[in-house]
């Protein structure tokens, strides 16, 4: 099925100059330690917490409302380190979802209500189903479709599945519109 | 996206008459047919770990057992497990200090590893296995390894013999051979053949001294208290974590042990009629590109729904559809009734009669069942299409006017909409209705000539059917 428009308030979001949209009921802490690479949508509710460390984003990446992008910390004898959160390009995020990876590749689809665990590695093209928990330390190889509590691997995607994910954030970004007002 | 979010609403007949989603389907360019993942090959490409990444050849992969030499899963909920480091500094100088000894002082620094899961929290400290300094695991050999390694060896030796003894038939038929590549040395039968002709003993020869397994009738019996003994299931194994290592199947939780993990694979993809590969990923495990990669989704017209009207039994209603060119080349479709194909097949086979390879006759009759309770109007339209042109995007102007058939709603770049009627008869099933037609595309081959067939034309014209799911009827 073909996406619908779906409609914002234009008051509500913030565009930037590299087409970046940001919704302003968003909690980005930490915005100097935040680089959203252009044309990427964060939407209402989100928290990326850029003040525990660097976190980067590619371009067409979707954090949808209510998810929480927060670096991994791993625990030394001496205390605690958190490390850079790094996105690749073209990744979507669903709703409620909280990303503690250290990598997220190009071309990854995490669904709603995920947790993804402390230090995980998403590599490039792989899939996250609604409602999985990953473990922490966890990597995930390419052309992995994961689902469950902890999440396991149950299929393998299509080839096609760095155009497929092109084509859906390119198309979500293209359907995100501000509402007209009459 | 949608293919893998949602239910798949169109599929494509392939050439073996499967219907599935344009994404998992094929499209081979020297036979020009759609191929699916039950009518081609898959092939191992390399073997290697899906958690260090790490490459594994092939037959060091057979040799381990296709498992990881470095990474484990957790024996209890098969998570990965993750090394821990400690400072073995304490323990040890206590232990030291417990002994009286000063001699392990200098090394107490020593950084000692043990495995954890970070799900379930197991640890390998659990059931009693030492932390490791640096460097592997110890590795275990369970009970009948010798005699399993015995059995393989046999049979090994068993079948070397029977493919020996068809190359001397083979060989009494064909004796002339060529310069090329000859079975024997594709198989590494030269070896063997050479023994026999120096007049060594056969590889055949141990089974002649092969202790053969002999069955017992009797057996051990249940131990006295297996009835009355009281069982604590914490301390039992489930089935999945005994068959997770059917070498060793333990029975108390106490035995479990880290699991090798098993090694993936990268496939290619392989076209059973004409052999040419349809996919080949590239050698890097970290690598998502492909060196080939023949998806129905770069040459095939892309059909998506955009909206349908509710439909009732007996009804009529409008049906969106969108239709997307990926092809570098502008496309000429046509619009058909699904059942066209077989009417017309008879004369299209005489005139695709002077072809190289005739096509299989079967295919006609083991079509699907497409729904006969559904048409949809207008068809028998011709239409044209757009390349697909990735700078499309960033220019602003307007599309150069193209003659409009009224169906076409608006047009982009490589994509058009059409809207189209769907009429349903009274005997239409409410609780999932369907559409089918056949789409016929030109098809340009951009196969570069070959030896084997010089000048083969350059245009086709092909024909796929699509069947959309319009879902529930109202009633």
């Amino acid at each position: 099925m073909e996406l619908q428009d779906i409609y914002y308030n234009k008051q509500e979001y913030v565009e930037t100059a590299s087409g970046n949209k940001v919704s302003r009921q968003t909690v980005l802490c930490g915005s100097q330690n935040i680089v959203l690479h252009g044309k990427v949508i964060v939407q209402s509710d989100a928290i990326i917490r850029g003040d525990l460390a660097n976190v980067k984003t590619g371009r067409f990446c979707i954090i949808s409302k209510k998810s929480v992008i927060r670096p991994p910390f791993k625990k030394f004898s001496k205390g605690v380190a958190f490390f850079p959160l790094q996105m690749g390009d073209h990744v979507f995020i669903g709703e409620n979802t909280v990303v503690n990876a250290a990598v997220v590749g190009s071309y990854v689809y995490i669904g709603k209500n995920v947790v993804i665990g402390r230090r995980c590695i998403l590599k490039d093209c792989c899939m996250i189903e609604d409602n999985s928990v990953l473990p922490a330390e966890t990597v995930v190889p390419s052309f992995a479709r994961y689902s469950g509590s902890p999440a396991r691997l149950i299929t393998t995607l299509p080839e096609a599945m760095p155009d497929l994910m092109t084509e859906f954030t390119k198309n979500y970004y293209q359907h995100f519109l501000p509402t007209t007002p009459k | 996206m949608a293919y893998l979010t949602q239910p798949d609403y169109v599929t494509y007949v392939c050439s073996c008459s499967q219907l599935k989603p344009i994404t998992s389907l094929y499209f081979c360019r020297h036979c020009l047919q759609i191929r699916c993942g039950f009518c081609i090959c898959h092939e191992v490409d390399s073997h290697y770990c899906a958690n260090c990444l790490e490459n594994m050849p092939s037959s060091e992969a057979r040799l381990k057992k296709n498992r990881c030499s470095s990474c484990f899963d957790c024996p209890s909920c098969f998570h990965t497990l993750s090394t821990r480091a400690t400072l073995a500094q304490q323990r040890q100088s206590q232990e030291a200090a417990a002994a009286g000894d000063t001699k392990v002082e200098n090394k107490a620094s020593k950084k000692m590893y043990y495995l954890s899961c970070f799900n379930c929290r197991w640890t390998s400290r659990d059931v009693g296995i030492p932390d490791q300094p640096v460097g592997g695991w110890p590795e275990r050999t369970h009970p009948h390894a010798a005699r399993l390694a015995a059995l393989l060896e046999h049979c090994r030796a068993i079948s070397q013999l029977e493919k020996q003894d068809r190359l001397e038939k083979e060989r009494k038929k064909f004796t002339i051979r060529g310069k090329y590549i000859t079975l024997t040395d594709k198989t590494g039968l030269t070896g063997a053949m050479a023994r026999s002709l120096a007049g060594m003993p056969a590889e055949g020869a141990p089974a002649a001294g092969f202790p053969p397994s002999v069955a017992e009738e009797e057996v051990e019996g249940l131990p006295e208290d297996f009835y009355t003994k009281e069982v604590d299931l914490k301390q039992i194994t489930s089935m999945p974590q005994r068959l997770a290592s059917p070498e060793w199947q333990p029975v108390l939780v106490s035995r479990l042990q880290p699991l090798p993990r098993a090694l993936s694979v990268k496939r290619s993809q392989r076209c059973r009629q004409c052999d040419h590969n349809l996919t080949k990923p590239e050698y890097n495990p970290g690598s998502i590109k492909f060196k080939i990669e023949l998806l129905a989704l770069y040459h095939v017209p892309e059909v998506k729904i955009i909206s349908c009207d509710p439909l009732k039994p007996g009804g009529t209603g409008s049906l969106l559809l969108k239709l997307c060119n990926p092809t570098p080349h502008e496309l000429a479709l046509r619009l058909l009734p699904h059942d066209y194909g077989t009417e017309v097949e008879e004369c299209a086979e005489e005139e695709e009669g002077d072809e190289k390879e005739p096509k299989p006759k079967k295919e006609v009759s083991k079509r699907p069942a497409l729904p006969s309770y559904s048409h949809l109007s207008p068809l028998d339209v011709s239409l044209s299409l757009a390349q697909r042109d990735d700078a499309a995007e960033y220019d602003d102007d307007a599309q150069a006017a193209q003659p409009q058939h009224e169906i076409v709603m608006w047009r982009k770049s490589n994509k058009m909409a059409l809207r189209l009627n769907v009429s349903l008869s009274e005997d239409a099933p409410a609780d999932r209705c369907a559409v089918a037609f056949t789409l016929e595309y030109s098809y340009r081959n951009t196969l570069p000539p070959s030896a084997a067939a010089p000048r083969q034309p350059q245009d086709h014209t092909l024909r796929t059917t699509v069947l959309l799911d319009l879902g529930k009827l109202t009633v």
